[in-house]
């Protein structure tokens, strides 16, 4: 792991047109490079080379492949590891073969679909007739039992059979459960064939149930239809699935080199590129091309450090255990390059914080559990989108249950039980009982958390001085109110409350050497603008009139003595909230236990116990979850995440980005 | 309860649902996609979820857009709840705006079985029976002998009284028009009427936006009868809502006349508020001897409605950046939520007719 940001490389390289394809399908097998555009050369040598121009256009590209994907999806046909594959066997592209491949297959899913609808109208139909039945609606509905006179009473059947009913022409007497709406059009059919109305009432009482029978049993085969129908399609699909994942596959890997070659710039022989690599990548990269071009190219690197820092993208090397943590970073913003990776330190803040604020053995255990069988889950089941509950917070809860486990043991409790503390009994403070030791009552707790925000809040500003020096900015290091004199007026000021709580409120701390270091500090905060001022014109740069400079060091200095004084001490009171959750949790647990106690019966008492950790673990928990990530956000990484740099993404096989 | 106390949730909520909407490409990508097929599977995923299933299991168009109008309902009704007492009764009558749609949609399969003699079995499938707000019977309707059955259908509800004020001979003498007419006069009121029932802050957006609508409404009103179907100055006075800036304009200066005079008086009164679709207004065919064609007219009512959902879409986007604590929010997210679901609604239809890209984005100005 690398305590700061990986250190970055520039590469220019030159290579034959002829080898481009195959340098081009190396670099993504190796999926390290960040491929910039040569348009930063000097005017003279770009007028010299021309841009890319592709026999696809990427947009046609990306078009067939999301139109590939779009049909797999449709038979759950997961999208190929692109890594295993022989890329440079792969046929030639031939969209127009492609497009009439997937319009066919489109047109036979169309062709199921115009099927299922059919049968869907008919189902309909039979569904509403027999909702008039139950809801005893017969007025709408029109039975007729009888026989014809005339003509066949198949080609009745037929003609009948354009309007929406129930027919049961198999044997006489024929029945037939149209709508009353259609009546008169049932009726102009019928007296073609000399309808002869039964006047049998045995035979038209039992026509409406014979007749819904039927409508049942039509019913059901059509359910039926429509199933196979749906798995039709489906299977349509899969039996294609030998000529669509070659041909997503293909259109992939095209894409990919489209979008990486968009980046190139050309002569008439040879071919310009550049981009960016981690130091530690650059000789395999060399070598890549080397080979590839079997030593005809020219390679050059540039170091990072030769080009203005917020043009170098930023990457971070954290071990994969923490990867939940790194996240949370991203979430954030991307740390400039060159500066701390701030992911080992909010791990252990977070988890730190979650802690204090959720401390049990066995909550921590059930989240512990919650988490394994969450990630087993979606492990057996890769296709399983995320939702309230996703492959991330499954992942997270692998981390929190076990930190809640220690801290329910240095505190001693197991859901919401007393049992023996390592360090302190937390529910025997909370609930005011006598407990031998330095800490014995929520004051002290507080006390705990607010030097606990006092260790966050310093090992911030150290990180921001070891980026400050890093970055050879020392007038920011020395005089920022997240510099040296920041820190030392944060001292200061803990030196001073600390005193005043010591002496139970009543006198404030007196020191000779105490006013004159906040002046000496308020004074160097007001210089700084001057000083840099100074600097500024020593070095010939823009540094502003001098009308400009008297505003801006009033309003800089006031708001910076502002933010020393409130913001530090709001963010160091912030960190009560830590106790605060911690206590609630405790509380909450006693108030379940109180309760569950108050029917005076085993079961009942598991019942409510049972509630209540479950309401404490879902919500106490999401809670703690939040307030840790939001202590880490505003009160850890506004004192050393500046997030001015720029994330870096490295093209390969593997990639997600398909546009620029 | 104070504002924020009452739209804190909900505005929450409700913003970060169009932050999500906003960030979709879904109607992008089913107007590129080539087939009927394709295009519904690119629901997949979204909160129309539901409609992509129910067509894969159907192969039903018209069943798909019948469970969006189930999820339009579903959508008022989940947010209702959450606001205050006013506001949900507001809310109520927006509904009714769906409970009108539909209650014509019947209405409309009802004349074309009794009065045209068309069979409707095939369609009267179609006609959402979920309860929206008040009760009818559409059964009662879509198997209506009689006008008197389809009045009888709605007793109980507030549209009893607009429909039997019609019958079933001016009717068949005059089509559906009037009465649709009226139901759309008796929605605005209501909306008018419960838009003053709410706190000030709320009524005062509420009725902005409305009149907007309300002024759309008659544009489209004047343009299509007065203009294309020569309607006289007394029906077009029945026909436009008497509310908003161009109803209350066209009664307070008593339009009168017929012909070319009553066009141009219209045509000042739109002119005056409206003044980029005056231009588009002229293009219309007015007269027998006019040698602009139907297809052209089509077009340019078409640019005019294009026009003005653009600028009824800016109002709505008005409202979203004013005051967060507010109806305006909830208005604004409904709009956007309709207005997808239209456009969905189009996109699905124009690929069951195999309409490619170019004529769909035209069609539907995009």
């Amino acid at each position: 792991m690398s305590m700061f940001t990986q250190k970055m490389k520039m590469l220019t390289a030159v290579v034959m047109e002829n080898d481009r394809d195959s340098v081009v399908r190396a670099l993504l097998r190796k999926g390290v490079m960040e491929f910039v555009h040569i348009d930063s050369l000097p005017a003279d040598k770009m007028s010299r080379l021309s841009s890319h121009s592709s026999s696809v256009p990427r947009a046609a590209l990306t078009d067939a492949r999301v139109r590939i994907e779009t049909l797999m999806r449709e038979a759950d046909i997961p999208l190929p590891d692109i890594e295993s594959i022989d890329i440079d066997t792969l046929p030639q592209l031939d969209m127009e073969a492609y497009r009439r491949f997937l319009d066919r297959l489109s047109g036979s899913l169309q062709s199921v679909r115009a099927e299922q609808k059919e049968l869907n109208e008919k189902l309909l139909s039979y569904a509403e007739i027999q909702r008039y039945a139950s809801e005893g609606k017969n007025e709408y509905l029109d039975l007729r039992t009888g026989t014809i006179t005339h003509g066949n009473a198949k080609d009745l059947l037929s003609r009948l059979q354009i309007i929406e009913g129930i027919y049961l022409f198999d044997a006489e007497p024929y029945i037939s459960l149209t709508f009353r709406r259609d009546s008169q059009r049932v009726s102009d059919l019928m007296d073609k064939f000399g309808w002869a109305e039964s006047s049998d009432p045995e035979i038209q009482k039992n026509a409406l149930p014979e007749a819904l029978g039927k409508a049942r049993s039509l019913s059901d085969d059509i359910h039926g239809k429509l199933s196979e129908l749906a798995e039709d399609a489906r299977k349509k699909i899969l039996e294609s699935s030998d000529k669509l994942i070659p041909m997503w596959t293909n259109v992939r890997v095209h894409e990919l080199c489209e979008h990486v070659e968009a980046c190139f710039s050309y002569t008439k022989n040879t071919t310009l590129f550049s981009g960016w690599v981690p130091a530690e990548y650059a000789d395999d990269i060399s070598k890549i091309i080397y080979d590839t071009t079997k030593g005809v190219s020219i390679v050059e690197w540039t170091d990072a450090d030769s080009v203005p820092r917020e043009e170098v993208p930023v990457a971070m090397k954290s071990p994969r255990i923490l990867r939940p943590f790194q996240r949370m970073v991203d979430n954030y913003n991307t740390p400039e390059y060159g500066s701390i990776n701030p992911t080992p330190f909010t791990a252990i803040a977070y988890m730190l914080m979650f802690m204090l604020m959720f401390a049990d053995i066995g909550q921590g255990a059930v989240l512990l559990l919650a988490g394994v069988i969450g990630s087993l889950v979606y492990k057996k089941h890769p296709e399983k989108k995320d939702g309230l509950i996703s492959r991330y917070l499954c992942t997270l809860l692998m981390y929190l249950g076990p930190a809640s486990m220690v801290g329910g043991l240095l505190f001693g409790s197991f859901f919401g039980i007393q049992v023996p503390a390592l360090w302190f009994p937390f529910d025997a403070v909370v609930e005011g009982e006598s407990v031998p030791g330095l800490i014995n009552s929520v004051y002290d707790i507080l006390a705990i958390t607010i030097f606990f925000g006092i260790g966050v809040i310093y090992l911030g500003l150290i990180l921001n001085w070891i980026n400050l020096f890093r970055k050879k900015r020392y007038i920011e290091l020395v005089f920022d109110k997240n510099g040296i004199v920041g820190g030392v007026l944060y001292a200061a000021g803990i030196w001073f409350a600390y005193g005043f709580v010591r002496s139970g409120y009543r006198t404030f701390p007196s020191a000779p050497w105490f006013m004159p270091l906040v002046a000496v500090c308020l004074m160097m905060i007001v210089i700084k603008e001057p000083l840099e001022f100074i600097i500024r014109k020593s070095r010939k740069e823009d540094a502003g009139t001098v009308s400009h400079l008297i505003l801006s060091t009033v309003m800089e200095t006031l708001v910076e003595v502002l933010e020393i004084f409130s913001g530090l001490l709001s963010n160091t009171l912030s960190f009560m909230r830590v106790a605060g959750l911690g206590i609630a949790h405790a509380s909450l647990m006693m108030a379940f236990y109180q309760l569950a106690a108050l029917p005076g019966n085993a079961i009942a008492f598991f019942i409510i116990a049972l509630l209540g950790n479950v309401l404490v673990i879902v919500l106490e928990g999401m809670s703690a979850g939040i307030q840790s990530l939001r202590l880490n956000y505003y009160e850890f990484f506004t004192k050393y995440f500046t997030g001015h740099g720029i994330a870096f993404e490295p093209v390969g096989l593997k990639s997600r980005i398909v546009s620029d | 309860m104070s504002r924020v106390s009452d739209y804190a949730y909900i505005n929450a909520m409700l913003r970060a649902r169009i932050g999500i909407m906003r960030s979709s490409d879904i109607i992008e990508n089913m107007i590129k996609a080539p087939t009927l097929v394709e295009a519904v599977s690119k629901l997949d995923g979204t909160r129309h979820q539901h409609i992509a299933e129910v067509y894969r299991k159907t192969g039903d168009l018209e069943a798909a857009e019948l469970s969006l109008i189930e999820e339009q309902i579903a959508s008022y009704r989940e947010v209702v709840p959450y606001l205050p007492q006013e506001s949900s009764f507001f809310m109520t009558v927006l509904l009714e705006k769906i409970e009108i749609e539909n209650l014509k949609t019947a209405i409309r399969l009802w004349y074309s079985g009794a009065i045209m003699h068309r069979s409707i079995s095939d369609r009267a499938k179609y006609i959402c029976r979920t309860l929206i707000v008040h009760s009818i019977d559409y059964d009662r309707i879509t198997n209506a002998s009689s006008f008197s059955d389809i009045i009888s259908a709605v007793s109980g509800t507030p549209y009893h009284d607009v429909l039997g004020s019609f019958a079933f001979e001016s009717l068949s003498a005059s089509g559906l028009f009037p009465l649709e007419i009226a139901l759309d006069h008796l929605w605005f009121s209501r909306l008018i009427g419960a838009a003053k029932r709410l706190p000030s802050v709320d009524r005062k957006l509420a009725e902005a936006i409305y009149n907007v609508d309300i002024d759309l409404k008659n544009i489209l009103i004047l343009v299509r009868y007065g203009y294309y179907y020569h309607l006289e100055v007394e029906s077009l006075a029945a026909a436009i809502i008497p509310e908003g800036y161009i109803g209350g304009e066209f009664i307070r200066r008593g339009v009168h006349g017929s012909g070319d005079d009553m066009m141009a008086s219209i045509k000042n009164i739109v002119h005056r508020r409206y003044p980029a679709i005056s231009d588009e207004i002229d293009h219309i065919r007015r007269t027998a001897d006019d040698f602009t064609t139907m297809e052209e007219n089509a077009r340019q009512i078409m640019l005019i409605e294009n026009y003005l959902g653009k600028w009824r879409a800016k109002a709505y986007q008005r409202l979203l950046l004013g005051k967060p604590f507010s109806i305006g929010v909830v208005l604004s997210y409904f709009f956007l939520e309709r207005q997808e679901d239209s456009l969905i609604q189009a996109v699905l239809s124009a690929k069951s007719y195999n309409w490619d890209e170019g004529k769909i984005r035209e069609a539907l100005g995009l």
